[in-house]
């Protein structure tokens, strides 16, 4: 059976499926929230030291044509994993301060991770869709997760709603193109010639669906709402797990199912960039919240990454996968760092004010965070300098200019709140009734590993880069 | 040259460390690695001399697409900019370890010092475009960090802020402008760029990259109308104002344009750009300086006046303006740098540097009045000292412009008579004339802080009276390096009777003249005005400019994302109609493919009668049940139509979806709070405009796809295979239970599971109502 031997090609989904299945188990007859963490992690590394060899095996079709592997596609899996396996830890501590660390947590986030590692993989609208959905709904359940909290219930509910109806999206324009091609494979829908109405009106659909799922302006208004109600830990998987799956997604449809309208979706794009780099910026400078601040941020960073995927070249997909990868480094980093701060049950560390002097109390953790947040402003030599350098150069290219003029000048104004945070950590005094509590071992390992990862790939970009540069072929 | 960064970062790092074991010695030492790093420029010395140029390239990213090398470029421009770095550094250093005495964060003075002097030797020094503009924007940082020193206070931290925003943005700018220059040429150096000066000025970007280099240049040396920051910047301890806004970081923009000057130079909008702009800001500032007391203030907008100088000269292009420009800098740096520490001198040991507060101190701080006498006598522009020599070259290169040389020198002429009263008041007015009691008691400064002020105004007199020691070595490969091209002249002081010795000691009266009546001009109606139009005006332009952005950032807050799901559906939908309404309708004409001879009357009757009262219901319904029930009804109508239609388990199947679909959103609707709020109509009817609009776009991309050919294939496929191959005769029966058994299976499993999370529901809402409900009153 030719099936059984291709089921190596999607390992790192089936450990981590297997795994889901396992914890759900484990939960309900041993009920040892540590076991259900040990048993995760342990499974996470496994699959993402799976899908790390898998970036430098040979890539190609599996299952009838259904889904990818190698390439793109295993890199997708390193960055949905390094995403899973951060979170993982991080909820550990996180939820036990906050008082609601229950082992649904960790099947959740393993379903759901299952449900971003066939996104990333998927040649198929069907495969597609099964991935997107069985994510998202993981994520519906984890965004409401800590029940008392009034918000995280509302966030959820909200966050339901609007995934659902942009879910009606996606699937209408899957089902228009389908009508128009007679295929679902995403290689057949290239080749079509004939491209009438139903196409076009199907390409549109598709593309709302995708800028919902990438919170794109002006489908945006659940990010912020569903970032701040949700366990900061699990708004960190949002933010970088299910963003960088959905991107990859995205990157496959353009690339493989719609290279030849890439003209009409190029300024499409074009237009949502724009909307999304200016508004999610100028948002960003007004919010005192800090999560909210990261949820703009990184609605302003969409914005960034949607310029690559404008550009839409081979350059600079792999710029955006570059993009992806510190953008996941340094979120991860962010907001571990704001769990850490809300670990403290009895003050409030939710306001940019009360961050007042914080950085001297805690070293390492006020260090790492300005890391984490001079990287997102783009500044050298941090990773996310490099990334937005690659996007904003391969977009020059390709004649983007003005793109790339906005986005510079969005950078400029991110400066802003990035540095509020900073300036409330260091250069204003502290009560000095306050003290913070050690982080753990493992806690602040982690974090230190994605700051030494931000720095590494910033002064040292060239053998990712270099990698990312041959996915070719099948994997674009 | 990598190293020498290298080691200058890395010193910076373990300054505390170094503080902490040598306590006041660290300044001695640490003056050290300044004092070396001329030293290693200096070795350098003889080979630039003989017109040589030195590049050195490490490759830092190399990556498929391209790679970054940290290259190093050393020719006279360079080096003349390092010297100042390295040598002013070096006072710098030790004044600063007097004049911070005891504050308790003069370790981050250290490390945020010695970190700027670094980037700005990187940004004078590096060859590669990227690297230049990674340091441009490590110095705008270091900058921050040291203006909001003291940053208990407010005024610091806003200054620092300002600074950060002004020249960061202009960075960014740069930034742009560079990466354009870069893929216009293909060369990321600047030593190759300097050969492709034709192809960037042809180039059908020209326009956007100049405008682009010029943003970061004119924001970062403080031209007008971004030269607000600057003075405000001032906030900084004075050793910062010394080094940071006086000699070296404002500079940089001067730096680049003089580099880039063989690229970008010599069109006619560079002429009228940079020297137009130059000379604005020129005249503007030196005019402003006579409106404050404050003697760091005045020095600010001195050299203001000084940098508007420098881009005047860049501007002008001739081969005599650049002479005069790397003149200009080199006595600049000295004079301006001496005047400054003894500024902070006065103020750390009188406690005020308000001049008007000041008089007398010549008695009690001699050295410091000697040094700044010398050096005002140099900004002044007094022969015999260097001051005169760059003076004179200033005018002579203003009057040789290539167009309006008579503007130029008017303003050159007017500006420095400023500036002559200028000099005079800090120089005079503190030391001079009666001693008045000051805040703290005066004595003369320590060591520290009067060697710098002493040896920069010393070398302004060997300067000047020996001109010719730093003509051939420096001074012309700097001039050179600005031009382009080789240059050959020589300095002296006496040039013999003509125009510009003429124009210069009208310049001397008239700034006599100004200062004799300073008290009286500097508190006159049109002084006042002047200092409001051209100093306050520009800063609260810019503070209105981020209130107003944040102003904006906020009202967006209000209306877009306020929170009810109910707007950002509006939202979503309007804006997926839009696109998606213009794609359909753009890229196709619309085939209408309608054959309504076949629909019967009763056909239509039912779905009027169920869009009709169902617009009804969800129009004026005001509870949510009734809304719920209303899409219901939809389920049900279409179940009916498919009865109509004979496909009796289609429409079973729509009803049993239907009521699961329902009672669902009704248990979970219980969960949420009251429609309270009953809405207005206006809000009403935009909300059906946008429904009906919806519904339309829907309709329509049905009847687009019922107009796409119909492909009977699976049709057929069915009705020929089941019997043979399921011995069923019932299709239907044999597509569900045989041939898709195991999508049915999975429907099924479906089903149950909502029905199960029914059950759960129930349950809930009936254990759980009081505690729930309670939470959403």
């Amino acid at each position: 059976m030719e099936s059984v031997n291709e089921l190596v090609t999607i390992l790192p989904a089936i450990i981590i499926g297997f795994a889901g299945l396992l914890v759900m188990m484990l939960d309900a007859y041993i009920e040892n929230v540590r076991l259900v963490f040990r048993t995760t992690t342990l499974f996470t590394l496994g699959a993402l030291g799976i899908a790390i060899n898998d970036m430098f095996g040979h890539s190609g079709e599996a299952f009838y044509g259904l889904i990818t592997y190698g390439g793109t596609a295993a890199f997708g899996a390193v960055l949905v994993l390094i995403g899973t396996l951060v979170t993982v830890i991080l909820s550990r501590d996180y939820l036990e301060k906050t008082g609601s660390h229950i082992a649904e947590v960790y099947s959740m986030i393993l379903f759901g991770t299952f449900g971003m590692l066939i996104l990333v993989s998927a040649n198929n609208l069907v495969t597609l869709f099964l991935g997107i959905e069985t994510m998202s709904i993981c994520l519906y359940v984890l965004a409401g997760l800590v029940k008392n909290e009034k918000k995280g219930v509302e966030a959820a509910l909200k966050y339901f709603l609007l995934g659902a109806f942009s879910t009606g999206f996606l699937l209408y324009g899957m089902a228009l193109l389908y009508g128009a091609s007679g295929s679902t494979f995403l290689t057949d829908i290239a080749t079509l010639d004939d491209k009438g109405m139903i196409y076009w009106a199907g390409v549109a659909l598709l593309l709302v669906g995708f800028f919902f799922k990438i919170s794109a302006v002006p489908f945006h208004m659940w990010t912020p709402d569903v970032y701040q109600g949700a366990p900061t830990t699990i708004t960190a998987y949002m933010a970088t797990a299910s963003k960088s799956a959905a991107f990859v997604a995205f990157i496959f449809v353009l690339s493989r199912a719609l290279p030849e309208a890439r003209a009409e979706w190029g300024d499409v794009i074009w237009l949502f960039s724009i909307l999304t780099m200016v508004i999610g910026n100028v948002l960003a400078l007004v919010q005192d919240n800090v999560k909210r601040m990261l949820a703009y941020s990184s609605i302003a960073h969409a914005g960034y990454i949607l310029i690559g995927l404008a550009a839409g070249t081979d350059a600079a997909y792999s710029a955006v996968l570059f993009y992806l990868f510190a953008y996941t480094l340094m979120n991860l980093g962010a907001f571990g760092i704001v769990a850490y701060y809300e670990w403290h049950k009895g003050l409030d560390f939710t306001e940019v004010k009360n961050y007042a002097g914080l950085g001297f109390k805690q070293p390492v953790m006020g260090v790492l965070m300005s890391i984490f947040l001079f990287s997102m402003v783009g500044i050298p030599p941090f990773a996310g300098f490099i990334g937005k350098y690659r996007v904003f150069a391969a977009a020059v290219d390709e004649g983007l200019i003005s793109l790339v003029v906005v986005g510079v000048l969005a950078s400029a104004a991110s400066v802003y709140y990035y540095l509020r945070v900073l300036i409330n950590l260091y250069m204003h005094e502290s009560d000095p009734g306050i003290t913070l509590i050690r982080p753990g071992v493992l806690y602040s390992a982690t974090l230190i590993i994605l700051a030494a990862l931000t720095i590494y790939f910033g002064v040292k970009p060239g053998d990712l880069t270099n990698l990312l540069g041959s996915f070719k072929g099948i994997s674009y | 040259m990598l190293t020498v960064l290298l080691i200058i970062f890395g010193v910076a790092f373990i300054a505390p460390w170094l503080h902490s074991i040598l306590k006041e010695k660290t300044g001695w030492v640490l003056a050290l690695l300044p004092l070396g790093s001329f030293v290693y420029l200096l070795s350098h010395l003889p080979q630039i001399a003989a017109g040589e140029t030195i590049t050195q390239s490490t490759t830092w990213v190399s990556m498929e697409f391209f790679e970054i090398n940290l290259a190093f470029y050393l020719d006279g421009l360079s080096l003349m900019f390092g010297f100042i770095i390295t040598g002013i550094g070096t006072f710098i250093v030790l004044y600063g370890s007097g004049y911070l005495s005891g504050h308790t964060d003069l370790p981050r003075f250290y490390i945020a010092v010695l970190m700027f002097m670094g980037s700005m030797l990187g940004v004078v020094l590096a060859d590669n475009l990227i690297s230049i503009f990674v340091f441009w924007e490590l110095t705008s940082f270091t900058s921050y960090l040291l203006i909001g020193f003291n940053h208990e206070q407010e005024a610091s931290r806003k200054a620092a802020l300002q600074a950060l925003l002004v020249t960061g943005i202009g960075g960014l700018s740069l930034l742009a402008g560079l990466v354009m220059m870069g893929f216009a040429t293909g060369h990321w150096e600047v030593s190759a760029l300097l050969n492709e000066g034709e192809v960037v000025r042809e180039h059908a970007h020209y326009l956007p990259i100049l405008i682009l280099v010029l943003g970061g240049a004119f924001t970062k040396s403080a031209q007008f109308p971004f030269h607000f920051w600057l003075p405000s910047a001032m906030a900084a301890p004075t050793p910062v104002s010394a080094y940071l806004h006086s000699a070296t970081m404002v500079k940089a923009g001067v730096y680049l344009l003089a580099r880039m000057h063989p690229v970008l130079g010599a069109t006619e909008t560079w002429m009228i750009l940079v020297g137009g702009f130059g000379a604005l800001t020129l005249l503007i500032s030196a005019w402003l300086s006579l409106s404050f007391t404050d003697m760091k203030q005045i020095l600010a907008y001195s050299t203001v006046m000084a940098l508007g100088t420098m881009m005047m000269l860049i501007g002008l292009g001739t081969e005599l303006s650049m002479q005069a420009l790397v003149v200009f800098i080199l006595t600049h740096a000295m004079y301006k740098g001496a005047l400054f520490m003894v500024a902070g001198a006065v103020d750390h040991e009188a406690g005020t540097r308000d001049v008007l507060k000041l008089g007398g101190l010549r008695s009690l701080m001699p050295i410091s009045a000697a040094a700044a006498a010398v050096a005002a006598l140099s900004m002044g522009g007094i022969p015999p000292l260097f001051g005169f020599v760059a003076k004179e070259l200033v005018y002579e290169a203003a009057l040789g412009a290539v167009s309006w040389p008579v503007l130029f020198i008017s303003f050159a002429v007017v500006a420095n008579m400023a500036i002559v009263a200028a000099s005079a008041i800090v120089a005079i007015r503190p030391f001079y004339g009666k001693l008045v009691e000051t805040p703290k008691k005066a004595h003369e400064a320590p060591l520290s802080m009067w060697i710098g002020p002493s040896i920069l105004a010393a070398l302004s007199v060997v300067f000047g009276v020996l001109p010719f020691l730093a003509d051939k070595s420096l001074l012309i490969p700097a001039a050179a390096g600005v031009w382009g091209a080789p240059i050959d002249f020589y300095l002296s002081l006496w040039h013999g009777i003509n125009l510009p010795l003429i124009l210069s000691v009208l310049t001397l009266a008239g700034g006599l003249l100004i200062f004799w009546i300073w008290d009286g001009l500097r508190e006159s109606a049109p002084m006042r005005v002047y200092q409001s139009a051209f100093a306050t005006l520009p800063a609260t332009v810019y503070d209105k400019l981020v209130d107003g952005m944040l102003g904006l950032a906020e009202w967006q807050t209000r209306v877009l994302q306020n929170g009810f799901i109910h707007n950002y559906l509006l939202t979503i939908i309007t804006v997926a109609l839009i696109g998606i309404g213009y794609t359909f309708l753009s890229k196709a004409g619309i085939h209408w493919n309608l054959q309504f001879a076949d629909v019967h009357f009763y056909e239509w009757a039912l779905t009027i009668a169920i869009l009709v009262s169902l617009g009804i219901m969800m129009a004026f319904g005001h509870s949510r049940l009734t809304m719920i029930v209303g899409t219901g009804i939809i389920g049900f109508g279409l179940a009916l139509i498919y009865l109509i239609h004979g496909a009796a388990d289609l429409a079973m199947t729509q009803v049993l979806v239907e009521t699961l679909t329902v009672i669902l959103v009704v248990l979970v609707l219980t969960h949420v709070p009251k429609l309270k709020e009953v809405r207005s109509v206006a809000s009403r009817s935009r909300d059906g405009v946008v429904a009906l609009a919806a519904g339309l776009l829907m309709m329509m991309l049905i009847f687009a796809a019922t107009a796409a050919p119909f492909d009977a294939f699976i049709s057929e496929f069915y009705a020929e295979a089941s019997y043979p191959l399921a011995h069923g005769r019932n299709i239907v029966n044999v597509i569900l239970v045989d041939f898709r058994a195991l999508d049915t299976m999975g429907e099924v499993v479906v089903v149950a599971i909502a029905g199960l999370a029914v059950f759960a529901l129930i349950k809930m809402t009936r254990s759980g109502s009081s505690k729930e409900g309670k939470r959403y009153e």
